[in-house]
C-alpha cells in the first residue's frame, strides 16, 4: 500500500475532495481550521493508494507550537518510502494566498524525491465568472503540474488520477532548495502574474458581508439566526423526539408482559427501556443541531459570527474563534471540545476549554425541566406574556452561559502562563451553498457517535444503579437496598442543601452523565420510566416536603457542576493534559456545591 | 505619509508601507502569507461600530483583522472606491 498526502492552505477544499476521492465523510466546513486531524482513506478509483489528509496551513514557517507540530508531522511523513507523492490543493479563486505553501511544498518534495501535483480547485467558480487563468505558464514557472479541478462539482478528478496512473518515481534533487524569505518574493511575483483579478470574484461576498457585518443589521441577523438555532433544538426536534419515546413505549409493551422471570422483566423494563430510552431521546435533537450548525458553517456564516462576537468575547479573555466552539457546547461539551481546535491561539483555546463545560448543555436540559416542574409555579405575568417556569429556564441558561464568561474573563486576568496567544486574523470565505450529503452524513455519525460512546456509559450506571438499588430484597424496599444504605451514608454531604439521601445518591450517579439524575430520582420514589414521563415524579417530590430552596440550589448546583465523566475524559485528551479536567472538576463542583449550600441556606433565613 | 491600516475609512483604499517594530517577526510573516506584502493595495471593506475587527481585502480574499494587529500595519491612503 503506498500513500499519497493530500495538503492545502485552510479552506481550499480539501476536505470535499478527500470525501470524493475516498468515499468517506470526513467533515466539511466553509470555516477556516476545520480539518484538525490527520485523516486517512483509501482511495476508490487507485488501486493500494491511501489518502492521507493534513491540517490546512498557510506555510510550513510555524507561528505556533501546534502548527510546528502539524508541519513536523508532514515532514516526517514525507520522509517515508512508502509515500508516492503530494497532491498540493490550491483554491484557484485566490491563488495568492496558497503560492508560498506551494513553493514551500515543491522545494520539500524535490530535496526528497518525491513527486508533487498541484491541483487547481474551485475551478466551476472561475467559468461562472467566465474569468481564465493561465495554468500551462505557471505549470511551467513552478515546474510542477498544475491539473483544474472542481472538488464539488467532480470536473478534472479523472484527469488527476490519470497522471496519478501514470506518474513515474522522481528522484532527489537535493540542491534545489531555496531559502523561505525568497520563495515569499517569487510567490508575490507569480501571484501578480497569474492570480486572477476583478471584483467579480469577491462582489456577491462584498454585497452579503455588507449586510452581515453591519452593525445594526448585522447584529439584528445574527440575533435572528441564534434564535432560530435555538428554535431548532427545543422546537423542531421535538415531534422526531416524541416519536422516539413512543416507539420505545411500544416496544416495552410488546417485549417487557413476554418475559416469565421477574427479575428478567424487571431488568429488562427498568434498566434497559427507562434507562436507555432516556437518553435515546436526545438522539433527534443533537442530529438537528449538528445539522444546523453545519449548515451555518458550511455557508461561510460561522466566519461572520466569530467577528461579531469577537469583540465581546474578548473582553472575557476569548476570541471570536471561541464562539462555535461554545455554541455547539449548548447541544453537548464534546463537539464543541472538539472543535476548540479550531481556536488557533493556544492561550484562548484553553479559555475556551474553561469556558465549555458550563454552556447548558442539552444532557442539562431534562434536569432543569425536572427541577422546574417541581419548583417553580406554572403562572404567567406581565398579562400572560411571561410565563415564570420559561423564565426560570432562561435564567438557569443565561447562569450558565454568564459564568462562562466570568471563568474567562478573572482567568485571563489573573494568570500568566505559559500559553502562547495569537493575534486575530480570520479569513473570510465566500458564501457558499451548503454540501449537503457529507453533512447529512456528519450528523448521522454525530448520532451514532452520541449513541455509542455516551450510550456505553449510560448503560452501565443504569445497570449498576439498578443492582445496587433491586437487590438484596429484589426491589420490595429501596430504603433497605445496597443503594438505600449508601444513600444514608453520604446524607450528611447533601443535608446543608436541604436534601435527603434520595438526591444525594442521584447527584452521585449524576458524575456519569447528568441526565441519569431524572432516572435515579425516578427509582429512588419507585417510579417507572421517569425520564419520558416526569408528571408522577415531579407530584412525589413536591409532596416529599422538599422546600423551594433546595430545588434552586439544586438548579444552581446543576447549572455549574462538571458532572460528566465524557466531558473530562476527552477534555484530558484534546488538552494533552490531565491536570486540567482533574483542576475543572474540583473547581466547579467546589464552586456548585459551595454556592448552592449558600443559596438554600440563605432561602431558609428569607423563608423564615 | 502612513498611516495604521486600522485608521482606514470605509470603502478607503491603501497601500501597505510596512509593519510597526511591536508587530512580532512571526506575525509579521504570517500576514505576508496571507498577502499582506508592502506594496499591495489593501481596502477596507467593513468597518462596523464599537471597535468590531474590520474586514480588509487584499486581492481576491478578505481578513478580518482586530486592532491589536491592523493598527501595527501602516499604509499609505489612496483613493476611495465607489461602492
Amino acid at each position: 500500500m503506498t500513500q499519497l498526502m493530500l495538503v492545502g492552505s485552510p479552506n481550499s477544499g480539501k476536505s470535499l475532495l478527500f470525501n470524493r476521492l475516498t468515499g468517506l465523510a470526513q467533515k466539511v466546513a466553509n470555516f477556516p481550521g476545520i480539518t484538525v486531524d490527520v485523516a486517512r482513506g483509501r482511495m476508490k478509483s487507485l488501486a493500494d493508494t491511501m489518502l492521507v489528509d493534513f491540517p490546512g496551513t498557510y506555510s510550513l514557517q510555524p507561528i505556533s507550537g501546534e502548527e510546528a507540530v502539524a508541519t513536523e508531522i508532514f515532514l516526517d511523513t514525507l520522509e517515508k518510502d512508502d509515500v508516492h507523492g503530494v497532491l498540493c490543493l490550491v483554491d484557484i479563486t485566490r491563488l495568492e494566498k496558497s503560492l508560498y505553501f506551494t513553493l514551500q511544498v515543491i522545494r520539500e518534495c524535490r530535496r526528497r524525491g518525491k513527486s508533487v501535483w498541484v491541483l487547481a480547485n474551485m475551478m466551476d467558480v472561475l467559468a461562472q465568472h467566465g474569468i481564465e487563468v493561465d495554468l500551462e505558464g505557471l505549470s511551467r514557472e513552478l515546474e510542477a503540474p498544475v491539473l483544474p479541478i472542481s472538488g464539488r462539482t467532480g470536473e478534472g478528478i479523472d484527469a488527476v488520477l490519470s497522471a496519478l496512473r501514470a506518474a513515474t518515481p522522481a528522484s532527489p534533487q537535493p540542491d534545489s532548495g531555496q531559502p523561505d524569505a525568497l520563495l515569499r518574493s517569487e510567490a508575490h511575483r507569480l501571484a501578480g502574474k497569474y492570480a486572477p483579478r476583478g471584483d467579480l470574484l469577491v462582489k456577491t461576498q462584498n454585497r452579503l458581508d455588507a449586510f452581515f457585518l453591519h452593525t445594526a443589521f448585522g447584529g439584528a441577523a445574527f440575533f435572528g439566526i441564534m434564535f432560530l438555532l435555538f428554535q431548532s433544538i427545543f422546537t423542531w426536534a421535538a415531534p422526531a423526539m416524541d416519536a422516539v419515546e413512543t416507539g420505545l413505549g411500544s416496544l416495552a409493551d410488546l417485549i417487557v408482559p413476554a418475559i416469565g422471570n421477574s427479575v428478567a422483566r424487571d431488568f429488562v423494563s427498568d434498566a434497559l427501556f427507562s434507562g436507555l430510552g432516556a437518553f435515546l431521546v436526545f438522539v433527534p435533537q443533537i442530529f438537528v443541531l449538528t445539522l444546523v450548525i453545519g449548515m451555518l458553517e458550511d455557508s461561510g456564516y460561522m466566519a461572520r459570527a466569530a467577528v461579531i462576537c469577537h469583540k465581546p468575547l474578548r473582553f472575557f479573555g476569548l476570541t471570536g474563534k471561541s464562539f462555535i466552539p461554545m455554541l455547539s457546547g449548548v447541544a453537548c461539551a464534546i463537539p464543541g471540545i472538539y472543535a476548540a481546535r479550531s481556536v488557533d491561539s493556544p492561550k484562548k483555546r484553553l479559555l475556551t476549554y474553561m469556558a465549555i463545560p458550563l454552556m447548558p448543555c442539552s444532557a442539562r436540559l431534562p434536569v432543569y425541566t425536572l427541577l422546574i416542574a417541581a419548583f417553580i409555579p406554572d403562572t404567567t405575568a406581565l398579562g400572560g406574556l411571561v410565563g415564570l417556569q420559561g423564565l426560570a429556564m432562561f435564567c438557569t441558561y443565561f447562569l450558565g452561559m454568564l459564568a462562562g464568561l466570568v471563568v474567562t474573563g478573572l482567568v485571563s486576568r489573573t494568570r500568566e502562563d505559559r500559553y502562547t496567544d495569537l493575534p486575530f486574523v480570520l479569513e473570510m470565505p465566500p458564501y457558499r451553498l451548503p454540501s449537503w450529503i457529507p453533512l447529512l452524513r456528519n450528523c448521522w455519525n454525530r448520532s451514532k457517535q452520541f449513541v455509542t460512546k455516551a450510550g456505553s456509559i449510560i448503560f452501565t450506571v443504569t445497570v449498576a444503579i439498578w443492582v445496587l438499588g433491586y437487590f438484596p430484597n429484589y426491589g420490595a424496599d429501596l430504603g433497605a437496598s445496597w443503594l438505600g444504605r449508601f444513600g444514608q451514608v453520604i446524607e450528611p454531604l447533601f443535608a446543608p442543601l436541604g436534601l435527603d439521601w434520595r438526591y444525594g445518591v442521584a447527584i452521585m450517579t449524576s458524575f456519569l452523565a447528568r441526565e441519569v439524575f431524572v432516572g435515579t430520582l425516578g427509582a429512588m420514589f419507585g417510579i417507572e420510566g421517569a425520564e419520558e414521563n416526569m408528571v408522577p415524579l415531579v407530584e412525589q417530590i413536591q409532596t416529599s416536603g422538599l422546600e423551594t430552596a433546595s430545588g434552586v440550589a439544586l438548579l444552581f448546583f446543576f447549572a455549574i457542576a462538571l458532572m460528566c465523566v465524557s466531558t473530562l475524559a476527552v477534555l484530558g485528551r484534546e488538552a494533552r493534559s490531565w491536570t486540567l479536567p482533574l483542576k475543572m472538576f474540583i473547581a466547579y463542583v467546589s464552586i456548585a456545591y459551595l454556592g448552592a449550600v449558600a443559596i438554600y441556606q440563605l432561602g431558609s433565613i428569607a423563608g423564615g | 505619509m502612513s498611516k495604521p491600516l486600522w485608521t482606514l475609512a470605509a470603502r478607503e483604499q491603501g497601500r501597505i508601507a510596512g509593519f510597526d517594530d511591536a508587530l512580532p517577526e512571526n506575525y509579521r510573516v504570517r500576514l505576508m502569507e496571507l498577502g499582506f506584502h508592502p506594496g499591495e493595495t489593501v481596502t477596507c471593506l467593513q468597518r462596523p461600530a464599537l471597535g468590531a475587527p474590520r474586514a480588509y481585502r487584499v486581492a481576491n480574499s478578505t481578513f478580518s483583522l482586530d486592532d491589536e494587529v491592523a493598527r501595527h500595519i501602516q499604509v499609505t491612503s489612496l483613493e476611495a472606491i465607489t461602492p
